[in-house]
């Protein structure tokens, strides 16, 4: 179990560090906001004007230096946060974001407690 | 005429659902161990009867009879005959007829096929059964009724959206409903174990093939589902983790559980209270799913017209049947002795629950948290792939490691025997990774680790099919599933990771070179078509590499009826790759907008999920011949 919980940390680790991508692609920026027009779209799959127009501030925050994480906040400022797909990391989202890992948590010291339970008879 | 002839046939069958709880409950407190004829006749006539009445709703559909708002809205006298037939299901009022259709086969067969049970068990699911029918009978009859007149009759329809008209969206409905409805079959009979205390392990042979039929079939309409989206939607992805998406993967998860506990109950005669609630979640999900949908509260690429009365109808319906079954099972819960060793089969079926139901509830706390924020605090957020991607995915990996040891573990009590041949398993898929990423040169440690833990779930898979077949014991449903499983999380890791594109504005003409590729624009025609008008790029792919030359015919089709304008993409397949290109113009300019996409992988994701479908088929075969 105790194990279990180890590996889990260390994937939490690994997940972010996978987030944290050196250079920028573009096209990854484009899957993650969310067409504003459309429905249930993202920017790099719809052909509407507004998506054409993003395409083209995406591509002018990249050339100023920008960071991944910058052009979103750029974007949830400017837009709202119905725009980016990935919701931050921030108070209003806090349960959002964790609560899954209370879960696994929870579920794994349930099945724990089920199997120690019977062990302790003997 | 056909109004008057299906609202008839509606009112008769409310009528036939009562009659059958009455008798049924009649026949309940009589003595001795069989059902009367009548009720086999009753129930007889109402399937005979709501088919009927949905063959009356095709009927109206085939000859287009405008008469009707229902077929007005959703048909044309131009649409090809299976489009008109499957427009029929292809909008809300129709297709809670199918729901209908199925609750009711599904409550016939369920009766008729399990004679060796005791009657009053089978008399509660029916009438159980009865009370969800009549449910959805009058939510059709007051609220979503497809009969419902226009007059004066218009002369024609308004069409069906064109996105829609697709062999693979005319079955899809189907399948994905036969999963979905199917689950009522086992919250009913869930019901009425708890009522009679019927809790043997007979409990669970009476309700695993009901949860294994409704399994293949939700895994097959997922599968369709996404297949349409992929060539159909132009976006060349096949899961977007949108909310309708969620709302049918929701109960495949609880499925999942079930039938994996089933086996435990049947076995050892333990958790019979976990399969009772996984039992009430999974018909429950299905039903709050498409409350989510059909009542619009969620923004999707599926939404059809909403109507917030339809909403109400359907929370009260949900609420009802959440509170009633949480009374009941409150009333009859009883402290019970799991006995389940640390290490036995037993603990990893758990294991298997404890992930499916992390997945479920990321996927229903994503989904629902939206409109949480959007109540609480006004703000509207998305959650979108990058959350669930980010959330599941590590978790994935751990999971197929479980998959991978758990059915060779003994039941009871289990020794580790076998713990060299997995290391060297493991180490076999460590190598075999490593030589796919020296050869694409393109990895990050997540991708890595889902390629590793796959190919330890496929290797091991593939040892067990080879120590079954030496030892003519067959488990082959269960390694055919669990292999399959293995593929089809591998490619879509490949798939992930060696997808290329790239997008392009081009003018006719234009040559363009990128990577490996290039790609030129050679004409544009315009092509008249019997109920749209096509505009036809004709551009070719040079792969420098292998000196092969693809042509693609991506398509802009503008429909009249309704007017609209879909972009076709043109997708060349082969046994490693997809190619798929999509076009689109850009308004006052002779330029188009090119998007290539290479997307390896792509036929044997869909394989590999159809031949997990399989594995379950396979085990109802295998049930069915040992009873």
């Amino acid at each position: 179990m105790k194990i279990i919980i180890f590996y889990f940390i260390i994937f939490l680790n690994l997940s972010s560090s996978y987030a944290a991508k050196k250079n920028i692609d573009q096209n990854q920026i484009y899957k993650n906001l969310r067409c504003l027009v459309c429905q249930g779209q993202s920017i790099s799959d719809s052909n509407s004007d507004f998506a054409q127009t993003i395409k083209l501030v995406v591509k002018d925050l990249i050339k100023q230096g920008k960071s991944e994480k910058q052009i979103y906040t750029f974007m949830a400022d400017k837009y709202g946060d119905w725009i980016v797909y990935k919701p931050q990391l921030n108070k209003q989202n806090f349960i959002l974001w964790v609560l899954p890992y209370v879960i696994l948590l929870g579920g794994g010291l349930v099945i724990f407690s089920i199997i120690r339970k019977k062990r302790k008879k003997f | 005429m056909l109004s008057n002839l299906g609202n008839i046939l509606l009112f008769i069958n409310v009528f036939l659902s009562v009659l059958i709880i009455y008798f049924a409950s009649q026949n309940i407190k009589t003595s001795g161990n069989s059902i009367s004829e009548t009720i086999y006749q009753t129930t007889l006539l109402q399937t005979t009867l709501i088919f009927g009445c949905f063959f009356t709703l095709v009927a109206a559909f085939i000859t287009s009879d405008f008469s009707l708002i229902n077929v007005f809205e959703n048909s044309h006298t131009s649409k090809p005959l299976l489009y008109k037939i499957s427009g029929s299901w292809g909008n809300h009022e129709g297709s809670l007829m199918l729901w209908v259709i199925i609750l009711t086969i599904f409550s016939f067969f369920f009766l008729i096929n399990n004679k060796t049970h005791p009657k009053n068990y089978r008399l509660f699911t029916l009438i159980f059964q009865n009370i969800i029918i009549l449910g959805f009978l009058s939510f059709i009859l007051f609220n979503s009724n497809p009969f419902t007149l226009i007059s004066p009759a218009p002369k024609e329809g308004l069409g069906l959206n064109p996105i829609l008209q697709d062999p693979a969206l005319a079955i899809h409905p189907p399948l994905l409903y036969i999963g979905f409805v199917g689950s009522s079959i086992y919250f009913s009979a869930a019901m009425a174990s708890l009522i009679t205390n019927y809790s043997e392990k007979f409990f669970a042979k009476s309700i695993k093939n009901w949860v294994l039929i409704s399994w293949v079939f939700q895994t097959l309409g997922i599968l369709v589902g996404s297949i349409w989206a992929y060539y159909e939607l132009g976006w060349g992805g096949f899961w977007f983790w949108d909310p309708v998406e969620n709302a049918s993967l929701l109960p495949w998860f609880a499925m999942t559980a079930l039938f994996h506990s089933l086996i435990v109950l049947e076995k050892r005669n333990v958790l019979y209270f976990w399969v009772i609630i996984l039992c009430l979640l999974t018909f429950v999900l299905s039903v709050t799913g498409t409350f989510l949908v059909r009542s619009g509260i969620l923004n999707s690429v599926h939404t059809f017209a909403n109507d917030p009365n339809r909403g109400i109808y359907m929370l009260s319906f949900l609420c009802l049947m959440i509170f009633s079954s949480l009374f009941l099972l409150f009333k009859k819960y009883r402290k019970n002795n799991y006995n389940i060793n640390f290490n036995s089969k037993e603990t990893y079926v758990l294991i298997n629950n404890w992930f499916m139901l992390f997945y479920l509830l990321t996927v229903l706390i994503g989904t629902l948290y939206p409109i949480f924020t959007d109540a609480l605090t006004e703000n509207k957020i998305s959650v979108g792939p990058p959350f669930y991607n980010t959330v599941i995915i590590p978790v994935v990996v751990i999971f197929l490691f479980f998959m991978a040891i758990g059915p060779n573990v003994k039941w009871i009590k289990n020794k580790f025997d076998n713990l060299i041949s997995l290391i060297i398993i493991f180490i076999l898929a460590l190598i075999i990774n490593f030589i796919i990423v020296y050869f694409f040169k393109s990895f990050t440690i997540l991708s890595n680790l889902i390629i590793i833990s796959s190919l330890f779930l496929i290797i091991s898979s593939l040892i067990d099919l080879k120590k079954s077949l030496e030892k003519s014991k067959f488990d082959l449903a269960r390694i055919i599933s669990h292999l399959s499983f293995g593929f089809l999380i591998l490619f879509i890791g490949l798939n992930h990771n060696f997808s290329l594109e790239e997008d392009f504005n081009m003018k006719v003409g234009d040559t363009k070179s990128f990577n490996n590729y290039e790609i030129k624009f050679k004409k544009l025609e315009v092509k008249n078509f019997k109920n749209y008008k096509s505009l036809i790029g004709d551009l070719e792919i040079k792969d420098k590499k292998m000196s092969q030359i693809k042509t693609l015919n991506p398509e802009i089709r503008i429909y009249e009826s309704p007017s609209t304008l879909t972009y076709e993409a043109a997708i060349k397949t082969n046994i490693i790759k997809d190619y798929y290109l999509t076009m689109s113009n850009i308004d006052r300019s002779d330029f188009y907008n090119i998007k290539f996409q290479k997307k390896p992988m792509m036929f044997w994701i869909w394989v590999s999920c159809m031949v997990l479908a399989i594995g379950g088929f396979l085990r109802v075969f295998q049930n069915a011949k040992s009873n």
